[in-house]
């Protein structure tokens, strides 16, 4: 009797304990992702920097950036955003070496810890290959910086007053930022900012396109040259590819 | 033996006062948080290589002391202790409320704490931030049942959700632990971290347990047997050579493996991190109060038993401290061969201080945890009137044993 009563209830209070496990992974399993605009449908980007075509002292693309995505600069190197980069390198040896100067942005991993870091989704991989923050979803936790090994993110940790471009949006102090291949331009048909002022310049370091068709761009770089991402052991798959590095 | 709960009476000026001062600790702490959430969380130390501060070492730390008291209440209600049945009704109270603690700590950290609703749309189940707070509302859940089945005396209620309740307590433990350990960074990334979470939360929560019930007691003025004290010291002992042991085959394998040397080196001997390692860890928090628990002269004496317990509180604070911070200061180096002359981020290694907005929103977290227990102690019957050891007459019975005397009195 005494038994039977508690086997009745531990029963009970198992399989309750089990559906509660079980339910917040509904709504999680019924939603995917999907890339509505044509051009970008069926694409994977990627991009190669060719680091013999990269001036020193050329902030083209990092300029372009800033204006195309409305990012804050606080003039403090703590809370300053850097959607791109430039950090200036020299090889360990030999000792007098000549420096190079390698832009670095988010990598848009093929698996990106960010993304399965954030606890709602908010960054997520578009199918197009493309790591993105969903601002208006975002709570602001910073699990994605702290999973990301390239530290390619960014948080807004106060407001920004700069909005030079009306038609990008502007984010609030309370998230974090990271490229993503200006994916607003992607969808309209256009390139990135960046690649776009490279070209301008006919620097041409940036080359960027579809992963995904032999005959693009991009895809041609990489089969003529040794190219290579950054600290690609830790497993990652970087789509951001370096010529010299 | 019967153990009478009863409230506490709440009428002296002390109670008020103390109750007052909570209350002013949690409003700075509201007003911390407030001005964060209208500026932007710059007002905090953190970076942008350092985004984790004060709160996420805090809340980690919270966790830790919610499933240490909880493994009291434990050692009543599965193992049949039945001496410690006068702590188990304080010890849930104060795993439910160190676990509030916790996820005030998290979300009044968050950029948006505004969207604290969207977890429970958008949940991504890889995430260990999505795990971990299913984890800890499932266990709050938990304790509150475990508690109503002890104000109403359902034994066989409490019998059934004490396991329960010890197993959920241990999966969070393992989930706040894979926070840190599935994370690509040299000082994170670890399988042991999971573990190792589970063994600084018993002794830190053990040994906060015995400083509160101690306190209770003298305070109340209600007798408490020395020598329940002093076993909870034996077990606490055990606990903390178990932390060590952790803390040095983690250390042990980060220096022997050429890929995390470095970082081993920098853990152990890069910089301020290092002396909260041995100072606050290895010597205040775990070799001192191990030399006092395991002599036999001191685990007698109770100034010695509270010395050891603040001091292993300490150290686990400080050992959460030294899993949260290096792990950022020490970012992975992106080009091994290369050296960095420039960057507009502060690359390599990097330094945290915590501000006085976060030692404010910490406050407040104290305040309003502690506004919650003193309040409840007065409203409801959670103080035991007395606590102590058995006596041969009425000594510990099995639990089969006990089954059998229920058998008989039924048959009768
Ligand atoms: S580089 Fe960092 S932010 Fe970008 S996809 Fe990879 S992990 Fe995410
Ligand atoms: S900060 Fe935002 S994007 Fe990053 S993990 Fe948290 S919720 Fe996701």
């Amino acid at each position: 009797m005494e038994r039977r009563e508690f086997l009745k209830k531990s029963g009970v209070l198992l399989a309750g304990t089990a559906c509660a496990c079980a339910l917040p992974l509904l709504p999680a399993a019924a939603k995917s992702i999907n890339v509505d605009s044509e051009n970008t449908a069926g694409k994977k980007w990627g991009m190669v920097i060719d680091l013999n075509k990269c001036a020193k002292d050329c902030n083209a693309c990092l300029d372009a950036c800033r204006k195309e995505n409305n990012v804050a600069m606080h003039g403090d190197k703590r809370w300053d955003i850097h959607l791109i980069r430039k950090v200036t390198l020299k090889r360990k040896h030999p000792a007098e070496s000549p420096e190079i100067s390698v832009p670095l942005l988010c990598n848009h991993c093929e698996r990106p810890p960010c993304a399965q870091a954030c606890p709602v989704k908010a960054t997520y991989k578009r199918e197009d290959g493309i790591v993105i923050v969903d601002h208006h979803r975002c709570i602001g936790c910073r699990y994605c910086m702290i999973s990301c090994p390239y530290n390619a993110r960014f948080f807004n940790y106060r407001e920004n007053h700069e909005w030079p471009n009306k038609d990008n949006t502007r984010s609030s102090h309370g998230v974090p930022e990271s490229c993503n291949f200006c994916a607003h331009r992607l969808d309209k048909g256009k390139k990135p900012a960046c690649v776009e002022a490279c070209e301008e310049i006919n620097a041409k370091a940036l080359i960027f396109g579809d992963l995904n068709d032999p005959g693009s761009d991009v895809s041609k770089v990489i089969a003529g040259n040794h190219v290579r991402g950054i600290r690609e052991d830790f497993g990652t798959k970087p789509k951001v590819l370096y010529i010299g590095l | 033996m019967e153990t009478d709960f009863e409230t506490i009476e709440g009428k002296s000026t002390q109670f008020s006062v103390l109750l007052a001062i909570l209350a002013v600790l949690a409003l700075a702490g509201l007003y911390a948080t407030y001005r964060m959430y209208v500026e932007g969380i710059y007002l905090s130390g953190m970076t942008n290589r350092i985004p984790w501060g004060l709160q996420v070492i805090l809340a980690v730390f919270y966790i830790g002391l919610s499933a240490g008291s909880l493994v009291i209440s434990s050692l009543y209600a599965i193992f049949g202790k039945k001496e410690y049945k006068p702590f188990a009704r304080i010890s849930v109270f104060l795993a439910f409320l160190f676990l509030v603690a916790a996820l005030l700590s998290i979300i009044s950290d968050w950029g948006r704490p505004d969207r604290i609703f969207e977890p429970f749309y958008h949940l991504n189940p890889l995430s260990m931030l999505s795990i971990n707070p299913f984890l800890y509302n499932v266990y709050m859940l938990i304790c509150l049942v475990y508690l109503w089945a002890m104000f109403k005396e359902k034994e066989k209620l409490v019998k059934i959700i004490a396991p329960i309740a010890v197993i959920w307590a241990i999966g969070v433990h393992s989930g706040t632990g894979a926070i840190f350990g599935f994370v690509p960074r040299e000082l994170y990334q670890s399988a042991l971290l999971p573990p190792s979470f589970i063994a600084a939360a018993l002794s830190s929560g053990t040994a906060l347990m015995i400083l509160v019930l101690l306190l209770l007691f003298k305070v109340t003025r209600r007798p408490l047997d020395e020598n329940l004290v002093v076993r909870l010291g034996k077990l606490l002992a055990i606990f903390i050579v178990i932390v060590m042991y952790f803390v040095f085959v983690e250390n042990a394998y980060r220096l022997y493996m050429p890929v995390s040397h470095e970082a081993g080196m920098y853990f152990l001997f890069g910089g301020f991190h290092s002396w909260v390692f041995w100072g606050g860890l290895i010597i205040l928090g775990s070799i001192v109060p191990a030399v006092i628990l395991f002599n036999p002269a001191t685990v007698k004496r109770i100034p010695w038993i509270v010395v050891s317990c603040v001091l292993v509180v300490f150290g686990v604070l400080c050992e959460r401290y030294i899993i949260v911070i290096p792990g950022q200061t020490h970012a992975p180096d992106l080009f091994p061969n290369m050296v960095v002359v420039s960057s507009a981020l502060a690359e390599g290694y990097v330094s945290y201080s915590i501000s006085f907005y976060e030692v404010l929103q910490a406050l407040g977290v104290v305040g309003i945890i502690g506004f919650a227990f003193v309040l409840g102690l007065k409203l409801f019957k959670m103080m035991p009137t007395e606590a102590k050891v058995l006596k041969e007459s009425d000594s510990v019975k099995s639990p089969s044993e006990e089954k059998e005397l229920e058998k008989q009195t039924v048959a009768s």
